[in-house]
Order: C-alpha cells, then structure tokens, then sequence
C-alpha cells in the first residue's frame, strides 16, 4: 500500500492512495491525513481510484481521518471509488456521510 | 466449473492479511464464471472474518488457523478454524454502529455480503463458516 500526498487546487492535500486498504495499511493512512492536517491542510481529498480493496478497517481510517479534519476546521472528501469500495460505503450507509467524487480534482468543486 | 477446496494454514506472526487475500484471490482468479458481485462480495466476507480472527488473536502470542475455500456451481463458502481463545462472538441481526465510529462494523458487513455465517467452538477451536449462494452467468 502506497501513499502519496500533493496540493491540488490552491489549498486541498490530495492523498493519492494505491493497493488494498486493511488492517494493515489502515493505520497508515490515517497518519498520513494526520500528518497532511499537522502541516496546515484542513481541506483533505482522498483519491482511491488505485485502491482495489477496502475493509470497515480502511473505512474505519476514512471516518477517523474525517473527524480530524472536521476538527481542524476542514473536511475530508473521497473520489474515484471502484467498484467493491463503492459497495462496503453502500452496504454500511456511509456514502451518506462521504460521497463518491469522480476526481480528486473535482472534489472540492461546490 | 470444477468443484474446488484448497486449504491455506496460516501462522501469525509472520503471516498477515495480505497472505489470506492473496491466497483468495489466487483461488478464486481463474473461476472466469463466478460473476463479479459474488467474487468481491465473498472476498470482502473472508477478509473481514480473517480480520477479526486475527484482530482478536493479536493480543496474545500469535494465533495459528486454517483456511478452506469451497466453490462449486451453486456456493461459494469458506471455513477457518483457529487456536485463538474461545471466542465470545455473538451473532444477531445485523446492526451498524453510530455513523461516525471508527470500529465495529465488521461483522454486519459479513452478515450483508454473504448468506450464512455460523460459528462454533469444536474440540477447542474456533470454526467459522460463511456461504454465498452464486448468481447464474448473464
């Protein structure tokens, strides 16, 4: 699993996420929006257009990185759901609370 | 489809859930005629149940278990038997916790993804079974 962050957008840290979010790499991410938000960006995007797998423990990472964000003031988006991520947010009702973008870029575009 | 039931022993540590998905996945990839919906939904099932299995072994030193998957044209199901303590898992309608938690939705996501999950507790082992009945091809 990897992580990479970038601002896109003026001010949004996009974390471009690759591989299978788990038990494993879960904690991960959830230092990686920490560290994005310590460094002074509130307004988060996760791109898992590279993620063909997540469980409720990368879920779990997502919520957990949307209550920092929140916290900080700003907000955490997801785009580029594939298609088993896009069924573990509908069975669980979670794409209430983060809708799918199409694009990272598109994500902060209301 | 050739009815299947290959087995994967599993010693954490050093072996992880990425050795469980990869052996699911390397099971179930050339079973061209199991429909998408029912390949994502079983592996999220087995990964989510290896989770907790390995999760709630965690604490102590390691936790041994095998793993067995079944197909044949009617099923998918899978069995995971462990050496972790008697488990204390009770299994009811399924029920999400608040929309905020961070934890705990993992067994009502099996619940959802397949059509029986049973558990039970066999000459001092955990057993777990899960199965999903298998849509026809379009």
């Amino acid at each position: 699993m990897n992580f990479r962050t970038e601002t896109i957008a003026g001010d949004v840290a996009a974390i471009r996420a690759d591989g299978r979010l788990n038990m494993v790499s879960a904690p991960l991410l959830r230092q990686v929006v920490s560290d994005a938000i310590t460094a002074g960006s509130v307004r988060i995007v996760v791109d898992l257009s590279g993620v063909d797998f997540m469980d409720s423990s990368g879920l779990g990472a997502l919520i957990g990185g949307l209550k920092l964000a929140r916290q900080a003031g700003g907000d955490l988006r997801i785009a580029g759901a594939t298609p088993q991520v896009a069924l573990v947010f509908e069975l669980t009702h979670l794409d209430r609370i983060l809708q799918n973008h199409a694009t990272a870029e598109t994500a902060y575009r209301d | 489809m050739t009815d299947f039931d290959p087995t994967l022993a599993l010693s954490t540590p050093p072996d992880d859930i990425d050795t469980v998905q990869d052996f699911v996945q390397r099971v179930l990839e050339p079973h061209t005629d199991i429909v998408g919906i029912d390949r994502i939904s079983f592996e999220t099932a087995l990964v989510e149940l290896a989770s907790n299995v390995i999760q709630h072994a965690a604490a102590g030193t390691g936790i041994t278990c095998v793993l067995s998957i079944h197909a044949d044209d009617h099923e998918l199901s899978a069995r995971i038997s462990d050496s972790g303590a008697a488990g204390a898992v009770i299994l009811s309608a399924p029920s999400f916790p608040d929309d905020l938690a961070e934890s705990g939705r993992g067994l009502a996501l099996i619940e959802m993804l397949v059509d029986s999950v049973h558990f039970e507790r066999v000459a001092g082992r955990n057993v777990w079974t899960i199965s999903r009945a298998r849509h026809p091809l379009p």
